[in-house]
């Protein structure tokens, strides 16, 4: 290629089919964080993904609005190839309550640094004097996608206790092997680009501090002892012992709902919440067989703290 | 992806509790308290914050998952929809905060999903005039009374930040308002759906007579007129709402 000023890499036509290949992956990028949002019950990266859909679906559009300056129709998206369809297929298909970690790798860890690589080196090539039109926009979004990579990176260290790390691992080679196979979004790279250092980029803007998790010291003084001991009871599987934390009129209907768990190796407290003078407790029943999670509904009687409803809200199978 | 997902499917961190909103009401009736929190106290307004950052949360999530189930509808639609997300992901954001500086706790009182459920409907019209103009619209009263308590209280730190919230929320209202007309251009029956699907939402959200037309200070929840207006609702409209708060025993 000369050096000459006026020299370009990309015609008119191939601008405008490596923008409609953008604008696809921003396009279903968007809708794939907007879905998962409800499916991801940690708060940090349930906010992440919604600061971020606004900013794809920003991107898209831009992507969008472009293409009829290029002798295109405009809001057109266009996988290079089926095989880039197919990674995006993966991507979006780890919608699980657990796999939150596997969400978080897919689009922070593979999909945005493949982008941000791909729009570097689109920038790099695109000709100053006639291309700023598409350059502004590259520079926006490679400014904002290395921004979401800075700040997913935060959340994700913090989601990568026990066993995630190897997961996170794991599905990040076989997400770039999908990647390779596709050929990038633009479906001409062999070996995909990936830019996963975004070192020096502040993502803090779009962090929102999630507040610790659940302090058991929030209950108080007196339901503690009775809650405690109910744990333990629940443990030692003491039907008589549970009994007797329950109200009399409650007690056939709470101890059907005992009699249903799987054996219990520990009890976690995991939540208080208030109803009036009511205490709804959640306790996490982890066991062999996996995790039950029962919430107990607390009453103060003249005896003191007594259960009056118990329910089992979920049970996960151990894997 | 799983388009659109069962109500059941919403994910929480262990830290809420949920619990339906007919068996909460129940339950605090049964204490001699109202339905819902009431403003009278700096408690009472924490109980208050906690379920309107439950909402935000729901409403988050209902707007996430129309952007990603109707793939189909117009592009504008779609930005319009994207753009609530981010707004309601800094209405969490500010609820947080204001949980926070009020001295609560996130998980301190139950959630209910009743919200979420009505974002759930299957048709993107219903949608946006049950969530966009039934729920926001009863965000607009919510918010327009918080933000006159916090006022008479001496609060321009809760003053403020709902203040824009309320902004956003009227921006919300428009955008239901639009897309209800756009969505179901051509077809009666659809609009009409939709209109049913809202009306149903606003008599519910009634909450047994919480909300009626009233002072804010002698009212469970103030219907905020001039907000509506702003909002787009016409004197009708708001009349209707009015009529129909006089007749909701149910919640």
């Amino acid at each position: 290629m000369s050096d000459h000023p006026l020299a370009g890499t990309f015609s008119v036509e191939a601008s405008a089919r490596r923008i409609r290949n953008y604008r696809y992956a921003e396009e279903r990028m968007m809708r794939t964080l907007g879905g998962w949002i409800a499916l991801t019950p940690e708060l940090a990266p349930k906010l992440l993904f919604g600061r971020h859909v606004w900013d794809c679906a920003q991107h898209a559009d831009l992507w969008g609005r472009r293409l009829p300056e290029l002798r295109a129709p405009a809001q057109q998206s266009e996988p290079a190839k089926p095989e880039f369809v197919q990674f995006m297929d993966l991507v979006d298909g780890r919608e699980a309550r657990h796999q939150t970690v596997e969400r978080v790798v897919g689009v922070y860890r593979v999909l945005k640094p493949h982008l941000v690589a791909t729009y570097h080196a689109h920038l790099a090539a695109a000709n100053p004097v006639y291309e700023p039109p598409t350059r502004r926009i590259l520079e926006r979004c490679l400014a904002e996608e290395r921004r979401h990579v800075a700040a997913a990176t935060v959340v994700l260290e913090r989601l990568l206790d026990g066993d995630a790390r190897r997961r996170a691992g794991e599905w990040q080679t076989r997400l770039l092997a999908a990647l390779a196979a596709s050929g990038g979004v633009t479906g001409d790279t062999p070996t995909p680009l990936l830019a996963t250092d975004v070192s020096g980029t502040d993502g803090s803007g779009d962090l929102v501090a999630a507040p610790a998790s659940f302090d058991p010291n929030v209950i108080t003084a007196d339901l503690r002892p009775i809650l405690e001991d109910h744990c333990r009871a629940l443990i030692a599987g003491d039907v008589t012992r549970l009994g007797d934390h329950v109200a009399d009129e409650r007690r056939a209907a709470v101890l059907a709902v005992y009699d249903g768990l799987a054996t219990v190796r520990a009890c976690e407290i995991a939540a208080q919440a208030k109803i009036g003078a009511h205490r709804l407790i959640k306790v996490r029943l982890v066991g062999p067989g996996g995790v039950s999670v029962l919430q107990l509904q607390w009453q103060k009687r003249a005896g003191g703290w007594r259960v009056v409803d118990a329910e089992l809200v979920r049970v996960e199978p151990a894997a | 992806m799983e388009r659109p997902i069962a109500y059941d499917k919403l994910a929480r961190e262990e830290r809420f509790v949920r619990k339906r909103a007919r068996d909460i009401a129940e339950l605090r009736m049964a204490q001699g308290l109202s339905p819902m929190a009431d403003l009278a106290s700096r408690e009472s307004i924490r109980e208050r914050v906690h379920g309107i950052l439950v909402g935000e949360l729901q409403a988050m999530e209902g707007a996430g998952r129309t952007v990603c189930d109707f793939p189909e509808a117009p592009w504008e639609f779609t930005m319009d929809m994207a753009r609530q997300v981010w707004d309601e992901s800094r209405h969490v954001e500010i609820y947080l905060g204001l949980l926070e500086y009020l001295g609560g706790y996130v998980g301190e009182f139950a959630e209910s999903t009743i919200l979420w459920r009505c974002a759930c409907a299957e048709d993107a019209a219903a949608r946006v005039a049950g969530v966009n103009r039934g729920l926001e619209g009863l965000a607009c009263d919510v918010f327009n009374q918080l933000i006159h308590i916090a006022r008479k209280i001496g609060d321009p730190l809760i003053e403020r930040a709902v203040d824009f919230v309320l902004a956003d929320e009227i921006t919300h209202v428009r955008m239901g308002s639009r897309w209800l007309n756009e969505l179901t251009k051509g077809d009666p029956d659809r609009r009409r759906r939709a209109i049913e699907f809202q009306e149903t939402i606003d008599e519910r959200f009634n909450l047994g007579g919480v909300r009626l037309d009233g002072a804010h200070e002698e009212v469970g929840i103030s219907i905020a007129k001039e907000a509506r207006r702003l909002a787009g609702f016409t004197d009708e409209e708001i009349d209707k709402l009015v009529r129909s708060t006089q007749r909701s025993p149910v919640y």
